[in-house]
């Protein structure tokens, strides 16, 4: 029992790899796309993109990624970096969106109050819109992250050996399936309880200005 | 000071304002009045080049203060950091940043709340947002202040604070030209009033040549 729960374990840090891998990919990737979102010649290419990817399964661009890339471009990729790729390319349509509508949400009058007491559009962004914005996606992007880290359970299905996975092997050697996936299932429960934590400490850090 | 010439403006195939012929003298306090949608917010977002005409021009020699309807406070920033932020961007000069949080704190106290100079926009009333607002244009030291609507939502006596408030800083030399529904108080206020109707000037008096002013607007907007 505590050694399939420490063999199960083993998994978890290619799991959090596999996650903030993503997310971090995810995040940066998004954001450039918000910002190219504002010149003109990249909006269709963007919003191709991002209607592709929320448009096919996320298992599906991982196999593509991970099984077509060595005989498309000769580059085999480790399990690991195909993962990060998968799962950050997949999350950058969605932090991008996320993004999008936390712009969209901000009045007007934000804009325009900064703009009549002659504030520049370089500290505008900085310090007026996106603190406010940030604000106001922060749960929007935890959701995020736990949606990632539930989705890198997909990485099980091309072999990688992530908590998920180990679980199943471990079922199958000893034909039993409750303890093992039920032990894999708290790990991920409390994975997702500290990003929870985590998550509503920035936010009660950030709150003051909850209703303006 | 501040000349309106053959303005115009369109929405769709809406004229909301049809050829308008402002002129506005230097201190003087206009006050501009007129039904739901006679153009009042839109003749103040084009001084303010919020919005952009289709024809004529505005002519100010000076610089302009706005003071939105809903105030626009910066709702992720202290009441003072308001007030401090865009007089202080790009100051390198310690001095003219301790002068300008001088000059915040004399304002808000001048205008009674002090008190919740470290506060956020967010735990204020409407009145303290109001004055908030007013205090964020004024340290801009606009030589002419927009107003649109700035008593929407407050109480009588609120009210009559934003009034005399208004009026002292009329007497610092401050031009205004003040949108409003409530032709109580902008006969109280305002040197001279104008109503729109329509988009077009139906009416141009002085207060004080009447001798019931409200009675004598109320008529234009029957
Ligand atoms: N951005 C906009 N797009 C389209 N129509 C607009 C826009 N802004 C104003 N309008 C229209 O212009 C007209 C005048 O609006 P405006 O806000 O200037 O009126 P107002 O006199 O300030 O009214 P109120 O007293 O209700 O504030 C209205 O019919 C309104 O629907
Ligand atoms: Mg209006």
């Amino acid at each position: 029992m505590i050694s399939n729960c420490s063999y199960i374990g083993k998994g978890l840090a290619f799991t959090l790899e596999l996650t903030f891998g993503g997310v971090a990919i995810g995040l940066i990737l998004g954001c450039l796309l918000s910002v190219l979102r504002h010149c003109r010649i990249c909006i269709a290419l963007i919003n191709g993109w991002v209607s592709v990817i929320r448009g096919t399964p996320l298992i599906l661009q991982m196999s593509i990624i991970y099984f077509s890339f060595p005989s498309l471009m000769g580059v085999k990729l480790s399990m690991l970096s195909a993962g990060i790729i998968s799962f950050g390319l997949n999350s950058s349509a969605y932090v991008a969106e996320i993004l999008r509508s936390g712009i969209e949400s901000l009045p007007k009058g934000q804009f325009e109050a900064a703009q009549t007491l002659g504030i520049p559009n370089f500290f505008l962004w900085k310090d007026i819109i996106l603190p406010q914005v940030i604000l106001n996606i922060l749960p929007a992007m935890i959701n995020e992250v736990i949606a990632l880290l539930k989705d890198t359970t997909l990485i099980s299905v091309i072999g990688g050996m992530d908590i998920m996975r180990r679980s199943q092997i471990i079922a199958a050697e000893q034909f039993e399936y409750f303890m093992p996936l039920c032990t894999a299932a708290a790990y991920y429960y409390c994975l997702v309880l500290l990003i929870e934590f985590v998550g509503r400490k920035i936010e009660r850090r950030m709150g003051y200005a909850k209703n303006s | 000071m501040l000349k309106i010439h053959n303005a115009s403006k369109s929405f769709g195939s809406t004229r909301v304002l049809d050829d308008v012929n402002i002129n506005v003298a230097k201190s003087e306090i206009l006050g501009l009045a007129g039904p739901s949608g006679s153009g009042k917010s839109t003749l103040l977002r084009c001084i303010q080049k919020l919005e952009h005409l289709d024809s004529g021009s505005v002519e100010c020699n000076e610089k302009t203060g706005f003071m939105f309807q809903d105030f626009q406070l910066f709702p992720h920033m202290t009441v003072l950091a308001n007030l401090l932020y865009a007089p202080n961007l790009g100051k390198k000069n310690t001095n003219c940043c301790k002068n300008n949080e001088k000059r915040a704190k004399a304002m808000l106290k001048n205008l009674g709340i002090a008190s919740k100079i470290h506060e956020y926009p967010g735990s204020l009333s409407g009145g303290q947002k109001q004055r908030v607002a007013l205090a964020r244009s004024l340290m801009m030291n606009p030589g002419v202040l927009l107003c649109d609507e700035p008593t929407s939502g407050l109480d009588v006596a609120t009210t009559m604070d934003v009034v005399s408030l208004l009026k002292s800083i009329g007497e610092t030399g401050v031009t205004m030209v003040i949108a409003s529904h409530d032709l109580d108080f902008l006969t109280k206020i305002s040197d001279r009033i104008i109503l729109l109707r329509e988009g077009k000037i139906v009416a141009d008096m002085k207060a004080k040549n009447h001798k019931n002013p409200v009675d004598y607007l109320k008529k234009y907007y029957a």
